[in-house]
């Protein structure tokens, strides 16, 4: 009854690519996290997504984990193929199979890795959960958003599909706002200027939905009396591929962006408040792009952190008078360490700060990550599961939510429309940029 | 004592002794086949860790229940895992004391101790096994194995619980299903999620690593935090 003899079983194209495939994506971190299970059950309250569906077991980290763990036991690991189901070992046949595959892959997980951080074993889900999205992908199996972004990064070079001339237009306006708001008409927004001090890489979407916030960083900027530019091309320091699972993605657009800051001389590349985009340029880009940077790399919240302890800008933290939270970005925290900085540049900013519980490392995600927000058929599920982040910001009783994520911002956003909270989302770009005193 | 005895208590435990390691040594090349991923990334985060800070937190995130919310807001889910283990090192313990050294199940105390270890592990078996049947997210994700693992430590408990003094005056039988079930698990963990000891290390280490370099690990969490 043990002993499975599926040998002989008719398998698709796909599910077989899927197998070969796998094995070719192995590593020893890997294959420990996916031998190192002993379903515990203890990552099961970890995650929203379970704490949002009480009592429905698909939800729960290691089920969910199982179901690759169950094809690299039954193909990869000799324990699972001597008695495959006394271990639970299982192959993978049909396309329904990998569509089943896909819908919790994509659809139940935002690779948040809550569950990592709460695993007794280290079993790193996220990690092999964004491998299983990649081997997916490779067969064309992904929920349509994640195809349609991924072209466009891959063809045009940004995440939204902004093309350069919008993108130049775009800049050239934020710049003669900036000549209006320090009435300077000498203040610009340098594009490919050598031997900058600082080359400063975007999110689309403020391109397209929120070109304040490039406003609001110029403004700095030029406080701080930076020799700064942007990037003609390479200028999208987001990468779908983190969340596609795609490295080859992840390389291609990490190595663009690298590129320039190279091509430019630039001394330091800087991010804007993006939680994915900081991850996969700053810390997974070199491992995709196979590349040792040789330039810094920071985040603009150490930036701007950095121009107030400096001494190079000053704040008036009454300008901002009402009340804040701060939402730890998944990605910021729980796989850059990136959570003491934006505390202590609020600190600076704001007057009425109070904490969100839980915070930091063990904070729950906006319900918008791992590219959630562009797999429109997972909505009602997302929002489902949003109860949980929408008790979290409640609890605080704050005006507003402060983030440093593009991605986040969207995510809570969606959050406090459906759940009707009276709150709003911003940046701390933008409440640096209102505390300014020039 | 009988030849049988004798022989279950010495040579099966040498055979399944021999067995246990070789085929653990297949495991640890297996798993050391895989090449390990680099970390090209320079160092991220708060300048007070590392990647060796972090490997090190990590490995002893075992006996830092405080440090990670699943355990912490469990706290009797932790002392279940610590009686649970101690009661398996208590009895793996005995199959040496009790053919190598006795002399030592003469005093009443360390026939106390050992006694108290492994019987505690034995009532935890007794709750894990409620738990895997009872719980439906535990029973979603159990296979025969973490039935079977389970029941079979547990019942492994029970021999060793009396066996513990040793006495063989009325009648061997204990011993002997003892020392049989002892040589039966230790050829069966390398085959099942009772070896994953195995991949402590090895998974905390390498999480502890990318989490130190990347400035994660340590965890912060807020002063104020408390124990919500």
């Amino acid at each position: 009854m043990f002993l499975m003899n599926d040998e002989n079983k008719k398998r698709s194209y796909k599910a077989q690519k899927v197998i070969d495939r796998l094995g070719k994506k192995l590593n020893r971190q890997m294959v420990g996290s996916l031998a190192a299970c002993v379903h515990c059950g203890m990552c099961t309250d970890s995650c929203h997504y379970v704490l949002a569906n009480p009592g429905d077991p698909t939800y729960a980290p290691a089920y969910k984990a199982d179901k690759i763990r169950k094809i690299f036991k039954r193909h990869y690991d000799w324990t699972g193929s001597v008695l495959p189901s006394w271990v639970g070992a299982k192959s993978v046949f049909t396309d329904e199979e990998l569509e089943e595959l896909k819908d919790t892959a994509f659809g139940k997980c935002t690779n948040c890795r809550r569950c990592t951080i709460n695993c007794p074993m280290g079993v790193d889900f996220a990690t092999f959960n964004r491998m299983t999205r990649g081997l997916l992908v490779h067969v064309g199996i992904m929920p349509e958003g994640v195809e349609y972004v991924s072209k466009e990064q891959w063809e045009i070079g940004n995440q939204m599909g902004v093309l350069k001339e919008q993108y130049l237009e775009t800049l050239e306006w934020q710049e003669e706002e900036l000549q209006g708001e320090v009435n300077n008409p000498k203040a610009k927004i340098p594009i490919d200027k050598m031997n900058a001090n600082i080359v400063y890489t975007i999110n689309p979407r403020e391109i397209k939905h929120d070109p304040r916030s490039i406003l609001d960083a110029a403004k700095i900027f030029y406080a701080a009396k930076e020799n700064w530019t942007m990037p003609s091309e390479g200028w999208d320091m987001t990468n779908f591929g983190l969340f596609s699972g795609d490295d080859d993605l992840g390389g291609a657009v990490a190595g663009r962006v690298y590129e320039k800051v190279e091509e430019l001389k630039g001394k330091k590349l800087v991010m804007s408040e993006c939680g994915h985009g900081y991850r996969s340029t700053r810390c997974e880009g070199p491992n995709w792009a196979k590349k040792d940077i040789k330039f810094e790399a920071e985040s603009s919240v150490i930036t701007m952190l950095n121009y107030i302890k400096e001494g190079k800008i000053h704040v008036d933290k009454s300008k901002n008078d009402s009340s804040y939270t701060f939402h730890d970005s998944c990605n910021n925290a729980r796989s850059c360490g990136l959570t003491e900085e934006p505390r202590e540049l609020l600190n600076y900013v704001v007057g009425d700060f109070r904490e969100m519980y839980p915070n930091r490392a063990e904070n729950f995600c906006c319900t918008g990550g791992g590219g959630a927000m562009s797999m429109s058929e997972y909505r009602p599920r997302r929002l489902q599961s949003a109860i949980v982040k929408a008790k979290q910001l409640e609890a605080t009783g704050t005006k507003y939510v402060v983030t440093s994520c593009h991605n986040c911002v969207d995510g809570l956003n969606d959050v406090i429309k459906h759940y009707n909270l009276d709150m709003k989302v911003t940046q701390l770009v933008n409440l640096v940029s209102n505390a300014l005193v020039i | 004592m009988s030849n049988l005895l004798h022989f279950s208590e010495h040579t099966l435990q040498e055979i399944a002794l021999v067995f246990m390691a070789t085929i653990y040594f297949l495991r640890v090349r297996w798993l050391l086949k895989w090449t390990a991923a680099k970390e090209r990334q320079p160092a991220t985060g708060m300048g007070d860790t590392n990647p060796k800070k972090g490997s090190r937190y990590s490995l002893a995130n075992i006996l830092m229940p405080w440090v990670m919310e699943s355990t912490r807001t469990k706290p009797l889910m932790y002392l279940q895992f610590v009686l649970f283990h101690l009661g398996v090192v208590a009895s793996i313990g005995l199959s040496f004391i009790i053919p190598y050294a006795p002399g030592l199940l003469k005093s009443t105390t360390v026939q106390g101790i050992l006694q108290f270890c492994i019987g505690a592990a034995f009532v935890v078996g007794i709750m894990r096994i409620i738990r895997r049947v009872s719980n439906v997210y535990v029973r979603a994700i159990s296979s025969p194995d973490d039935y079977f693992s389970l029941i079979l430590l547990t019942a492994w408990f029970g021999f060793a619980f009396y066996s513990v003094p040793n006495d063989a005056s009325q009648g061997e039988g204990i011993l002997l299903t003892y020392f049989f079930v002892t040589a039966f698990f230790l050829m069966y963990v390398p085959f099942s999620k009772i070896s994953h000891y195995l991949y402590y290390p090895m998974t905390r280490h390498y999480l502890g690593k990318t989490l130190g370099r990347r400035g994660v690990f340590p965890l912060r969490r807020s002063p104020a935090y408390g124990n919500k």
